[in-house]
């Protein structure tokens, strides 16, 4: 992670609804000019932790603060540090888009000169210009989102949190969004940003903060999270013809099963793709002690066309974080149950 | 096998909390008026008086519980199927454009027929009490109201394929069958009985209405018949009413088909990129041209009032100043014709005429301007987006009231032409003129407050405007359907005690209208109006504070 100037922060963030813990000790900061890319089931607590970033809920416990200003007691400070966009549009009936944005100017108390300035400004940041005198609620999905950012950006707050940008756009809308953010971001505005699209996320944050049932599971910048969670690497050996396939798999499985690292117990993964002519298998071993398996495919005679490892994207890293976090709290209830249990007799 | 649209809506509308609440207060309040009125004495009324006034309470209670309770149904039943997409789904399955109709209106008559047999119980112990004729009396008394039932059912479902949202479903579904349950006895009473074809089509709208009918069967001379006996107005009620619904059904059955979404939003083309000639003639036609590009909004000004007039349809100001004109022209015809003797009315009824016209305007413009106040916003996602700017709950409420009160004023103001014109022609009523603007104000800021907070407890803005109407309707029409009871069955203390919940008495009071003259409602009346608001303007004020705060 940068080292940039910290402008959002949680420490031990919690909010409980009776017995239902929404949100679990949730600490971490987003530097200056960084996109997080907040990831998380629905019901994962992303929601919540946005909602209480721009004061619109109190968390039981634990502070949060965006550039220095506390987003519990000063909400005040906050809603001028931060631009918001829902989920939902929020759009009112018979409003063009320039009394609409005319609007949120005057609620943001900016004069009335400034505000006609900052509508050309802020629609031409979003490519929107062109909606200028429309009705916001005759907008299609794509322009509407561009009003939102544009309407959040109205009154130049530091930090923009945009929840979902990406839903619901068609693939050009979609492209045309991640420039959008990549030049907010550049313009030094730090965005956090929630979706469920990953290789979206992926294109544009450099942070990425993976939460699952109100736990943060993995917090980084996107290198190091696939670095810890790439402890089974996923390889590919391409052969040349359908014959080989077999052959190959069982060697590939007994030269796993001689490595030391590999659990006598557990049958190494490996697939046989026949129609693809093609052997994959997973492992722990770092790249040093796999290439020694190439060698020894190619002594055995083996004709390989590529021998390569297959890239682990957000998607499956998130996948992974999840299970392993959802596992953890399984092992874990059941440990507190079993103490209880003991506890009990 | 069952229609399943019939077993959707009926089961869906059954299924509804608001339902199951219209149902129990029907049968509890006609079981009270029933009861309140049931003979405690050991006399024997052989002339079956007493049971006709139990039978009046009764006969109007359940007009106005069909007239508040029966168009919400209909009126969001097409609406938010077609909005929620399933109304697409429905006419893509191989039922009938016909049979989903008659699903529908079946769902709702159903439910609708519950609500008649809710008064069942009540109707049954009026009859017991003797004097009233099962056929004559109750059976037509049924009669009528079943009709009227079709009839609403269908106005509204043809409302409500119009509709854009369920929220203007409700509004112009309550406003249509205001005007019909009271706007069409207007003209009747311009030409009484004169003859000619005025007065025959005049007549025939009088029939409109369901009161004249149901006057008759209560044994009061009809409304608008302005004391000349009419001939039985039965018959031709039910004729206009099944024409009526026939049309109503024809008219909404033959727009289910792609014409319910064929539906082309204007995009907004603004006068400012028009040629001169036509930005000049939109100036000579709108006055105030709603497409013309508006400057930013003034510093002095309170951005949510603002937004509140802009995002409006009818709250634009050229909707406004029409609006606005109609009342300055009628309330100056009103009072140009009595000044000049065309009709044989003393200046006291011209004026509670112009009286009872306002308070109808009132009550029929502020919950559709008040009731989606906060409800609107929390439908529409706008309450977080509002909590999110550093504008106070405080101001974003002011704002939002004053949209409405400004509204309110300018109407009122509307017909202080004819007011002028009545001082003119008697220079002594210039005090009374003044108390009853007071009273018209005290009406309009109690209609405001009871509108506006009835209207912050829900969620839904369909809902939240179908309860304010019926809020704001009973209110204002209770305390007139008491009066109608006058002498019997209600003493003149209890009239003039309902009197007092609304200004609107104390207003016909003041102006000296036929039948209002003898209570005395000042400054009482003031003071009930004042304290209703406080109290209703609290729970705005707790409501608010609920929403706005964090948890």
């Amino acid at each position: 992670m940068s080292d940039s100037e910290t402008v959002v922060e949680t420490k031990a963030l919690t909010k409980r609804y009776d017995n239902f813990t929404a949100l679990d000790s949730l600490t971490m900061r987003v530097g200056k000019g960084e996109i997080l890319g907040f990831i998380g089931p629905n019901g994962a607590g992303k929601t919540t932790t946005i909602r209480i970033l721009v004061g619109l809920s109190k968390p039981t416990s634990g502070s949060a603060h965006i550039a220095g200003a506390d987003c519990l007691h000063e909400s005040r400070k906050i809603k001028r540090l931060v631009g918001y966009m829902p989920d939902d549009f929020g759009s009112y009936n018979n409003m063009r888009v320039c009394e609409y944005l005319d609007f949120f100017g005057a609620a943001y108390g900016i004069a009335r000169r400034q505000r006609v300035k900052r509508i050309s400004e802020v629609l031409d940041i979003t490519g929107a210009t062109y909606m200028h005198d429309l009705f916001v609620d005759a907008l299609s999905r794509g322009m509407q989102q561009r009003v939102a950012i544009a309407r959040t950006l109205m009154h130049d707050p530091q930090v923009l949190i945009l929840d979902e940008p990406a839903n619901g756009l068609d693939p050009q809308a979609r492209i045309d969004m991640r420039v959008m953010l990549l030049r907010l971001a550049e313009m030094g505005k730090t965005l956090i940003v929630t979706s469920h699209i990953l290789p979206e996320l992926a294109r544009i944050c450099n942070v990425v903060a993976m939460i699952t049932k109100g736990k943060l599971r993995a917090f980084g910048t996107l290198e190091d999270i696939m670095r810890d969670v790439q402890q089974r690497r996923t390889f590919e050996v391409m052969l040349i013809s359908e014959e080989q396939v077999d052959r190959v798999g069982e060697t590939v499985r007994c030269w796993l099963r001689e490595q030391n690292g590999e659990p006598k117990v557990d049958a190494p993964e490996v697939t046989c793709a026949k129609a693809e002519t093609m052997v994959r298998f997973s492992t722990h071993l770092n790249d040093r002690e796999v290439a020694p398996l190439l060698t020894h495919l190619v002594n055995q005679g083996e004709t390989i066309v590529q021998f390569r490892e297959v890239a682990t994207d957000l998607e499956d890293a998130f996948l992974s974080v999840a299970n392993a976090g959802d596992q953890t709290d399984v092992a874990t209830s059941a440990g507190t149950g079993m103490q209880m249990s003991g506890a009990d007799a | 096998m069952i229609n399943p649209v019939i077993q959707r809506e009926f089961y869906g509308i059954l299924r509804s909390q608001r339902a199951m609440a219209v149902l129990l207060c029907l049968t509890v309040v006609f079981s009270i008026a029933v009861l309140m009125r049931w003979p405690s004495d050991a006399s024997v009324d052989l002339s079956g008086k007493q049971s006709l006034e139990v039978f009046r309470v009764f006969g109007y209670g359940l007009l106005a519980g069909v007239v508040f309770l029966v168009p919400a149904f209909p009126a969001t039943s097409v609406v938010n199927e077609k909005n929620g997409g399933t109304l697409a789904l429905l006419l893509n399955s191989p039922l009938s454009a016909f049979s989903i109709y008659f699903g529908k209106v079946s769902g709702v008559l159903l439910f609708s027929l519950l609500v008649l047999l809710s008064s069942l119980p009540a109707s049954a112990a009026c009859f017991a009490m003797g004097g009233i004729d099962l056929k004559s009396e109750l059976g037509l008394l049924y009669l009528i109201l079943s009709l009227l039932v079709i009839q609403y059912t269908t106005l509204g479902m043809l409302v409500s394929s119009y509709a854009q949202s369920a929220d203007a479903g409700v509004r112009i579904t309550y406003t249509a069958v205001l005007a019909m349950f009271f706007l069409t006895l207007v003209p009747a009473a311009f030409f009484p009985g004169t003859g000619g074809l005025m007065s025959t089509a005049t007549g025939w709208l009088r029939n409109v209405s369901p009161v004249p009918a149901v006057m008759e069967i209560m044994g009061h001379s009809g409304v608008g018949s302005a004391g000349l006996k009419i001939a039985s107005t039965t018959r031709e009620f039910i004729v206009v009413t099944l024409l009526s619904s026939l049309v109503f059904a024809g008219i909404t059955l033959s727009r289910f088909n792609y014409r319910i979404f064929d539906r082309s939003r204007a995009k907004g083309v603004i006068t400012n990129d028009r040629g001169t000639l036509a930005q000049a003639a939109r100036r000579v036609m709108y006055v105030v041209d709603p497409q013309r590009r508006k400057p930013g909004i003034p510093w002095y000004m309170n951005p949510v009032m603002v937004k509140e007039f802009r995002c409006r349809r009818f709250g634009r100001s050229q909707w406004l100043l029409r609006l606005i004109s109609v009342c300055t022209v009628a309330s100056m015809v009103v009072t140009f014709a009595a000044a000049t003797s065309a009709t044989s009315w003393g200046v006291e009824t011209v004026g509670g005429l112009m009286v009872v016209l306002q308070v109808v305007l009132v009550v029929v413009l502020t919950p559709s301007l008040a009731s989606g106040l906060i409800s609107g916003e929390r439908d529409g996602s706008g309450w977080e987006l509002l909590r999110l700017t550093p504008l106070s709950s405080l101001k974003i409420v002011r704002g939002k009231i004053l949209s409405v009160a400004w509204t309110l004023g300018l109407v009122l103001m509307a017909t202080l032409p004819g007011y002028l014109i009545m001082i003119l022609i008697q220079p002594a009523m210039w005090l009374q003129v003044n108390f009853v603007l007071i009273c018209l104000v005290w009406t309009a800021i109690e209609a405001l407050a009871v509108s506006a907070a009835v209207g912050s407890l829900f969620r839904t803005t369909a809902v939240s405007t179908t309860a304010t109407y019926i809020a704001v309707i009973m209110l204002f029409l209770t305390p007139i359907l008491v009066w109608l009871g006058r002498d019997a069955p209600f003493g003149h203390d209890t009239v003039q005690t309902a009197l007092l919940a609304t200004p609107v008495g104390a207003a016909l009071n003041v102006i000296g209208a036929p039948g209002f003259e003898s209570y005395d409602l000042l400054p009482q009346a003031w003071w009930v109006a004042g304290v209703v608001s406080v109290v209703m303007f609290t729970v705005l004020g707790i409501q608010v504070w609920r929403l706005t705060r964090a948890v």
